[in-house]
């Protein structure tokens, strides 16, 4: 994390320009307060130990707090519990099914209703475009982002709608029984190589995914790609994990789009399982946070919620399941790794590319 | 009101409805049709306006008057839309006539022949609906996918063929529904052939027909009504089933109408009027497919076998044949429901999937059960699920019942109209029906969202076609003479319905009944749309296992769905025996 083509990639991109690009109200004027923010601005006028006091007692007083959780099943679970040991007199109603882009659009459906029934959602950075569109998403400045890891600052939102807690990331992977040192891949490309013919897969098509194959690659390297790729016949395979396993029990040789920690995580039950990751090519990273409703029913536990996810308690919870935290080091990552984002390109590109990928690689029959 | 309860005959009833009298049934069906047009009207408003318009629900623009037609223009338009639907009539064509060939097979012969052993076959096959086709489907991958699949590593070692199965193509996703489909066919089938009247066969074999012109001249006519109905039922679900095209389809480079669905609307952002467009489209072809239904239907009377004369369903013997037919049934029981259930019950034991060896053998344990067991979290669900699944299926099947006798017991104008709504909501995609349910009560202040009423709600729209079907049959054979006699006995209508009707439609009833329990038990994706912390289902949690890619773990849960369901079974086998199901045999 702290090598220098990480950095590099990360410095690239020019905060601002990323911000509105990605997100078009960033760049409005900051509409009036919901009374939900001016308890955030009075609180952030406090000092630190005062406002951290008044939060936790304001929390105590609603009693209640209500969280959609879209690190899904017992990993999602495991963290909102470790959340409910530090705070026993919250009580959490929590969503753990649920992934990031639902979690948006139940938000969005509650609140076009006028209804305020959730308090946090958690959030894929990419998938908030149309609830910060809609200014659902109360402003929270809170000292607590001053830990977060200096070269992933810069996902900081300026107006402070969300705070950053994990990210994860995307890349290339094999199984070193099928696929013998000297044809293992190292770049993008080399998954065109006939090697690999009907023996590469990917998930249908995915927004992120190709957002962060242009980031990498630009538009015109991509498309070639894409038809490359799509001539080497790849798989198309719902489910990222069912993937995994699939390739690691030797149904394919390799992947060319899936997060790397699920292999590590079979690796742990299993030392022999076949699995390599391909360090060379640069990987995509996938940045999550939670942002409160503008209109939560229980602010303070929000607050709360929020300046939690960032202590050392829920990020060595998040490392130790093999997540990106954001205020430490990566439990696996080499520090020389090129890590880049996948916000999303503008909507013209991201169309050309996904009509690319549809007509090249997925070849929809 | 002691006026009105008493039944008038049926064309009696015409002229009563035609002078809008007004009495209990008159109320009963008002109310009906007052909540069909609750429950089915708004989803399929909700629809259609969706794909009328290019904003998304929310937008203060959804609610102009101003209407579009460039989303049918974007799908006409494109030959995605031609190729799903090219593929969805094929996939639902081929699933159908299998998955109905072998499911009517195996109900005649359990329930009209002397076949050995045809309680145990017919009981697996009922057992074997609860295992969720999610299961279904990755047991076959891992059966028969190129490489990994165990039948092909078995052929390569024997013969030094490789991969001479491949699952994922347009015939094994043929083959994994349709045998998926098969238990629906003899469940909606085999309550039709209890009700057959044996001296209509007798009849043809004093004639001297034989068992084989009997079958043909008299008994297949007569389950013609079930017979249409399966059909129809089967290449609906081939039209909306999920599993199979998501986990199968995609490698085969097969989309249809049900995928394309889902990966609109899993999209960002997601494209609701394209997705709304794929359900008219799916809609029409249902509706299609009613009206052809009640066109061949109009005769119901021809078909009508339960009359005031008792009758036991004769069965037919089969001498030595029987034997035949015994292996024949148990062979499809156990490629349909063995063959997968010994795969999960492999799989369950691993720690990781590897193919079968010594060293596979040797790292097996019972950890995957042990982590199922130590999971709290899994007491609430079940339990909620429980609920919905026994709550649900009894209101669905009174409602149905009304339904049906409504339809095919009176002549009151418009009352096929019933029949249309209820059947309708088997066009609306499970994703699109929790969304509207979601949509719907967030605008309507009624206090439900975050609890179980409203996934029982949306479920209850879900699974009346359904139910609706196994119980017209059932009507249709009972024969008016029944209605009559209560009449003149002066007996009123309501008592008629509960103490005559209802009785006679046991088998049809019962059968309704599990279905919708159990589906409702295992439903996922409304449920998933519509839940919060306290309202979470038993489907959620296997969704969270399918989530995390534990095939391991996701097949230790249904080798302990299905052994809880067989003591499901052998419950409802011997309440169904305690209330006089089985005296019909």
């Amino acid at each position: 994390m702290k090598g220098t083509n990480f950095k590099a990639a990360l410095s690239a991109l020019a905060l601002a320009g990323v911000v509105a690009m990605v997100f078009p109200a960033a760049a409005q004027q900051w509409p009036e307060l919901s009374p939900v923010e001016k308890i955030y601005a009075d609180l952030a006028k406090l000092p630190a130990d005062e406002r951290a006091k008044r939060i936790e007692e304001g929390a105590k007083k609603e009693g209640t707090f209500i969280l959609v959780h879209t690190l899904r099943g017992e990993l999602g679970n495991g963290h909102i519990n470790l959340f409910r040991k530090r705070y026993p007199f919250l009580k959490v109603e929590a969503t753990a099914d649920i992934g990031s882009q639902d979690a948006a659009e139940r938000l969005y459906a509650e609140e076009t209703s006028g209804r305020h029934l959730t308090d946090v959602i958690g959030i894929g950075l990419p998938d908030g475009r149309e609830v910060l569109a809609k200014n659902y998403a109360a402003r929270y400045p809170t000292p607590a982002t001053d830990k977060i890891y200096p070269p992933l600052k810069k996902f900081n939102d300026p107006q402070n709608r969300w705070v950053l807690f994990f990210w994860s990331e995307h890349g290339m992977s094999y199984n070193s029984n099928l696929v013998p040192a000297n044809k293992a891949p190292k770049d993008w490309f080399d998954l065109c190589d006939p090697f690999f013919k009907g023996s590469v897969s990917f998930d249908p098509a995915e927004t992120r995914f190709i957002s962060g194959i242009y980031n990498i690659m630009g538009e015109e390297k991509t498309i070639k790609w894409f038809e490359c790729l799509g001539a080497n016949n790849p798989i198309i395979q719902r489910g990222h994990t069912q993937r995994m396993e699939l390739m690691l029990a030797g149904d394919h040789m390799a992947q060319g789009d899936n997060y790397l920690y699920q292999g590590l995580q079979i690796k742990k039950k299993n030392p022999s399982a076949p699995y390599v990751i391909v360090y060379s090519a640069p990987m995509i990273a996938s940045m999550g946070g939670s942002l409160i409703n503008r209109f939560a029913p229980h602010p303070y536990a929000s607050a709360l919620w929020m300046d939690w996810s960032v202590t050392d308690e829920s990020q060595q919870y998040i490392s130790n399941q093999l997540r990106g935290p954001v205020t430490m080091k990566h439990p696996y990552l080499p520090d020389d790794v090129t890590l880049v984002d996948n916000l999303d390109p503008p909507q013209d590109v991201a169309d050309r590319l996904m009509a690319a990928w549809m007509k090249n690689v997925e070849k929809k029959r | 009101m002691a006026m009105s309860d008493t039944t008038p005959a049926p064309r009696a009833s015409a002229r009563a409805a035609s002078g809008f009298r007004l009495d209990w049934r008159t109320i009963v069906l008002v109310l009906l049709v007052l909540g069909l047009a609750y429950q089915v009207v708004i989803p399929f408003v909700m629809i259609i306006w969706t794909s009328l318009k290019t904003v998304r629900p929310g937008d203060p623009e959804f609610l102009s008057l101003t209407v579009t037609f460039a989303n049918y223009a974007r799908a006409f338009g494109s030959s995605g839309f031609w190729a799903a639907t090219w593929n969805t009539l094929s996939f639902a064509t081929a699933s159908t006539l299998a998955a109905f060939i072998v499911g009517a097979f195996i109900a005649w012969v359990v329930e009209r022949t002397d076949t050995p052993l045809a309680k145990l076959i017919g009981m697996i096959l009922i057992g074997r609906i609860i295992i969720p086709g999610i299961l279904i489907t990755i047991s076959w991958i891992l059966i028969a996918s190129p490489n990994i699949g165990i039948l092909n590593q078995f052929i390569n070692q024997m013969f030094g063929v490789r991969n001479f199965f491949n699952i994922y193509t347009f015939w094994g996703m043929v083959w994994v529904q349709s045998i998926e489909m098969v238990p629906l066919t003899y469940l909606l089938l085999s309550a039709s052939f209890q009700a057959m009247d044996p001296r209509l066969e007798e009849a043809s074999t004093m004639t001297g027909a034989g068992n084989w012109r009997t079958l043909r001249r008299i008994s297949l006519p007569l389950a013609l009504p079930a017979a249409l109905a399966a059909l129809m039922l089967l290449f609906v679900t081939s039209i909306e089933t999920f599993e199979v095209p998501l986990l199968m389809g995609g490698r085969a480079g097969i989309r249809v109408f049900s995928t394309e669905i889902f990966f609109n609307t899993s999209r960002t952002p997601i494209d609701w009027g394209l997705s709304a467009t794929y359900s008219v489209a799916m809609l029409s072809v249902c509706i299609a497919l009613l009206f052809v239904y009640f066109r061949l239907l109009r005769h119901g009377e021809r078909y009508q076998t339960v009359t005031g004369k008792d009758f036991r369903p004769r069965r037919i013997e089969l001498g030595r044949w029987k034997y035949l037919t015994s292996a024949l049934a148990l062979l499809i029981v156990f490629i349909i429901t063995g063959i997968p259930l010994l795969m999960m019950i492999y799989v369950s034991l691993l720690g990781f999937y590897q193919a079968p060896s010594w060293a596979a053998v040797q790292s097996m344990s019972l950890d995957n059960y042990r982590t199922l067991f130590s999971s709290a979290s899994a007491m609430m669900p079940m339990l909620n699920s429980t609920i919905l699944g026994i709550a649900t299926a009894t209101a669905v099947v009174l409602v149905v019942s009304l339904i049906a006798y409504f339809v095919h017991k009176t002549q009151i104008r418009g009352r096929k109209l019933l029949d249309y709504l209820a059947f309708a909501p088997i066009a609306i995609p499970s994703v699109i029906l929790g969304s509207t349910f979601l949509w719907f009560y967030l605008l309507v202040p009624v206090p439900v969202i975050g609890t179980l009423t409203i996934i029982g709600l949306a479920y209850l729209t879900k699974y009346l076609p359904f139910a609706l079907r196994f119980v017209s049959n059932s009507m249709m054979q009972i024969h008016p003479e029944l209605d009559e006699a209560a009449q003149v006995a002066g007996v009123p209508w309501w008592r008629n319905f509960f103490k005559v009707t209802l009785p006679l439609l046991k088998p049809g009833l019962l059968a309704a009944w599990f279905w919708v329990m159990v589906h409702a038990y295992r439903e996922l994706t409304v449920a998933l749309m519509l839940a919060r912390s306290e309202n979470r289902t038993a489907a959620v949690l296997i969704f969270d296992f399918w989530d995390r890619g534990s095939f391991m773990q996701i097949s230790a849960f249904g080798v302990l769905m299905f052994s809880l369901l067989l003591v499901l079974v052998l419950i409802s086998h011997w309440i169904g025996k305690r209330y006089g199901i089985q005296d019909q045999h």
